[in-house]
């Protein structure tokens, strides 16, 4: 009886949990909550979501006005293997992105190398598509010798934790054999592949055969508003390809990969009016198109809203939908209990706002999408206005008498 | 006639003999009507800034727009000499497939951290010694559009992260001065180490190098060092070196509230104080009493690195705004990191806006709200202005524009494709 009583006293001081987002607009798509909820983080971990959570908290934090979303998932960046990487870190966490999957940086030649230097050196969660080409991106692309579908698959059985897939990208020579061998790697390993591959006409390879015959269903395409590297739109009649549709119907999917070349609004424009969203809203994030286009995935989010995508979509498209296409749903994605507690506080800006497309043309928009709080794993790691923190007195700081 | 007004009469004829009647375009790029800042007076005057070639080519209260290609119209904001940070971590090169693999951690990439916040030369405080500069110049200095210079450390390693205490024996005057003289374009002075390990020696061999080569000493008293702040102030370190970490919740600079007694001494011998902001460069707690005691850093920097970038958001434009919240009038911060700074590295044709001069500009916004702002021990300063880039111009380029000021509308440019 004592025991019990001194338990209930315990609990009745002890804080429940470590971090409480209080009155924030949750926006958990996979979960079906979409309203005003506080979220409850234990350590590590996503303890509640429910309205108006009472219990006490190491640190409460007051998001009002604000959205409470899933830690983004950018599928699509690029941190390791040649000059224009970014280390994921600075880039990332300001901008709420709390996972980075880079695109065939290494391949399974250094995969190790990019392990420790890259993914063990971050605060980011940082997952890999390997590329088919043994050396990745350190390598020469366009050599067919390098890549090996049978040692790809045996190191990403190596490491599933870390390997998602596989990227094919940049291929210089003609033919069908870099998509045939990538996706016999994803085949042996049962991964998705993502893939860019000019469409240039000397390549003989078409957008057509290549979505609707050589990938598979779950398979990625990228760049899907680069005019260069999809075909999305008929160039006479400017109406969607009805082979897009067949292949979004067969279940190949289409990430943005914004990058510094791979977004135009004349394209984008039309192929969102026609009914052509990306699946998944991704960066393409690297040295030179974080200047150029400004496009990290708050900044591309804001794109989608400007093209008329509901912001419920948009942030679907940004947690879930990438996470589901990495098959990391439902352990990314979502906040729901017990997940890892990864988690972005966005604002939507009023005001006019100028955003670029590959040709630095600019359109103006009306709302803007920011980052203000980036929760990794439970813990603060980016906070715009100190909110999650104590305001400084003059007094000198909260210390026990000397 | 003169040979001038010869050529003023001949641009004349050109321009009423032009077929369609127009003038001629001898600008690439205007701004218009900004508060264009004089660096050395420290002082703001209405004026247009007109860009040629890379160069700024004229400074007038009014020059026509139909003379410049891209008219953009700043009277809403500050027009003054690109930012310099003497102080960053920009060795990033571990990303690369041909970084060294020694280089550590700590960089950051150069262009995106400075570029957006109106900085255009950086300053890399001793990520590399003479064993590892010269990878640092091909792989960073040479590919940046950021203007990078650097202070090289006087550990022959530099920061190499692989270690917990300097090496002694890794410190020579002799090859670190030959490395700064052979890059005297981009080495503008010498670091202290880093980590403990060499205490006083490392101070003395680094003013000496910095003595040699004519430059100046960057250096930081580390936590329990084997000598005191006053030796370091007042005996060690020459006028013109200077020291880093100035309101740092460690630096002795203040003692009962009043500026402690060898920090002024060794400001009137000429000894310089730099902000350094990072982890451990920036406490409101040293920060606001010295700011009253009219106690500013003559340099403020951001010794922006991965970890500081993040929760105390070290970048530029954050960290001026915390001095400005703490009643630093903007005149005298942006002093502090265009004129002052390029006279401390021997630059001074970088800290000002002159006709003739390479046209790296910034131009910046003082917005009006409610902010918060966190220091390096993460309290919170509330705030209720802050300071953007609007427009960033590296050797005549406009390399960042937030607000779209300087780029066409995507509706007049017809219907472009990547397709060819």
């Amino acid at each position: 009886m004592l025991a019990l009583a001194a338990c209930a006293s315990f609990a009745a001081q002890a804080p429940e949990y470590d971090l409480l987002l209080k009155g924030g607009h949750v926006v958990d798509p996979a979960n079906g909550v979409d309203g005003i909820h506080d979220v409850a983080i234990s350590g590590t971990r996503v303890a509640a979501v429910a309205r108006a959570i009472t219990a006490r908290a190491r640190r409460v934090v007051d998001v009002q006005g604000h959205y409470v979303v899933p830690g983004l998932v950018d599928i699509h960046a690029h941190t390791y293997g040649y000059s224009g990487a970014l280390f994921p870190d600075d880039t990332a966490l300001p901008a709420g992105t709390t996972t980075v999957v880079d695109a065939g940086g290494p391949g399974w030649r250094n995969f190790e190398d990019y392990r420790d230097k890259i993914v063990r050196q971050s605060k980011t969660r940082v997952l890999a598509f390997i590329n088919i080409v043994g050396l990745g991106m350190g390598g020469d692309e366009s050599d067919v010798d390098d890549m090996d579908p049978k040692a790809t698959a045996d190191k990403i059985r190596q490491y599933p934790d870390l390997i998602v897939g596989i990227k094919n990208a940049h291929f210089g020579r003609p033919g069908w054999a870099s998509v045939e061998r990538t996706v016999e790697a994803g085949r042996l390993s049962n991964t998705p592949v993502i893939l860019d591959n000019n469409i240039l006409s000397w390549t003989g390879r078409d957008t057509r055969t290549k979505v609707l015959e050589k990938m598979r269903p779950g398979d990625l395409h990228t760049h899907v508003f680069n005019d260069r590297h999809v075909e999305v739109l008929d160039r006479r009649t400017r109406q969607i390809q009805p082979f897009m549709h067949e292949a979004r119907r067969r279940g190949v999917l289409f990430d943005l990969g914004h990058g510094g070349g791979s977004f135009l609004w004349t394209v984008a424009d039309r192929a969102m009016s026609e009914g052509f969203p990306p699946d998944i809203i991704s960066t393409d994030l690297h040295a030179s198109s974080i200047m150029t286009t400004h496009s990290d995935m708050p900044n591309c989010m804001s794109k989608m809203l400007l093209l008329g995508m509901p912001l419920k979509e948009v942030i679907e498209r940004s947690t879930a939908a990438p996470a589901r296409a990495i098959k990391r749903f439902p352990d990314l994605g979502t906040l729901g209990q017990a997940r890892e507690a990864d988690v972005a506080v966005l604002d939507v800006e009023d005001g006019v706002f100028a955003f670029y497309d590959a040709w630095e043309k600019k359109r103006l928009g009306t709302k803007r999408i920011v980052n203000v709080l980036t929760v990794r794993a439970g813990e603060v790691v980016y906070d715009r206005d100190g909110r999650a923190f104590d305001e400084w007195t003059s007094s000198g700081p909260k210390v026990s008498a000397r | 006639m003169t040979r001038a007004a010869a050529v003023v009469v001949l641009v004349g004829v050109a321009a009423v003999s032009t077929p369609s009647g127009q003038v001629p375009i001898v600008y690439d790029l205007l701004l218009k009507n900004g508060r264009v800042f004089d660096a050395a007076a420290g002082t703001t005057t209405r004026a247009d800034v007109a860009i040629a070639g890379g160069k700024i080519a004229r400074i007038a209260p009014d020059v026509p727009s139909h003379q410049a290609r891209t008219t953009v119209d700043v009277s809403a904001y500050y027009v003054t000499p690109g930012l310099i940070d003497l102080h960053t971590y920009v060795n990033a090169q571990r990303v690369f497939r041909d970084g060294d693999p020694r280089a550590g951690w700590r960089g950051v990439n150069a262009d995106h951290n400075a570029l957006r916040n109106g900085v255009t030369t950086v300053v890399d405080a001793g990520s590399t010694g003479w064993r590892t500069f010269e990878r640092f110049k091909t792989l960073v200095v040479d590919r940046s559009r950021v203007r990078v210079l650097a202070f090289l450390n006087v550990l022959g390693a530099g920061i190499d992260e692989g270690r917990s205490a300097a090496d002694p024996k890794d410190i020579e005057v002799q090859p670190t001065v030959e490395m700064a003289r052979r890059h005297a374009d981009t080495i503008v002075g010498i670091r202290s180490p880093h980590v403990k390990g060499t205490g006083l020696l490392g101070i003395e061999r680094t003013v000496a190098a910095a003595a040699a080569i004519g430059r100046a000493a960057l250096v930081e008293h580390l936590d329990d060092e084997d000598f005191a702040w006053p030796q370091l102030l007042l005996e060690r370190l020459r006028p013109g070196d200077i020291v880093t970490h100035a309101f740092g919740s460690t630096t002795p600079l203040l003692d009962s509230g009043a500026i402690s007694q060898p920090f002024a001494a060794a400001r009137q011998r000429g000894v310089l104080f730099d902000l350094g902001h990072g982890t451990k460069g920036f406490s409101f707690h040293v920060a606001a009493p010295a700011v009253r005691h009219g106690f500013l850093p003559d340099v403020i920097s951001t010794a922006m690195d991965k970890e500081s970038l993040l929760l105390p958001r070290a970048n530029m434009m954050t960290t001026l705004s915390k001095l400005l919240n703490l009643g630093v009038p903007l005149e005298q911060l942006l002093q502090r990191v265009t004129a002052r700074p390029s006279l401390v590295i021997g630059r001074p044709e970088l800290g000002t806006l002159r006709e003739g001069a390479v046209a790296d500009i910034a131009v910046i916004e003082v917005q009006q709200g409610r902010f918060g702002f966190l220091d390096a021990s993460r309290q919170r300063l509330n705030g209720t202005q802050q300071l953007q880039t609007a427009l960033t111009i590296r050797e005549g380029r406009v390399v960042w524009d937030s607000k779209g000021l300087s780029r066409a509308d995507w509706t007049t440019a017809g219907p472009y494709t990547n397709w060819r």
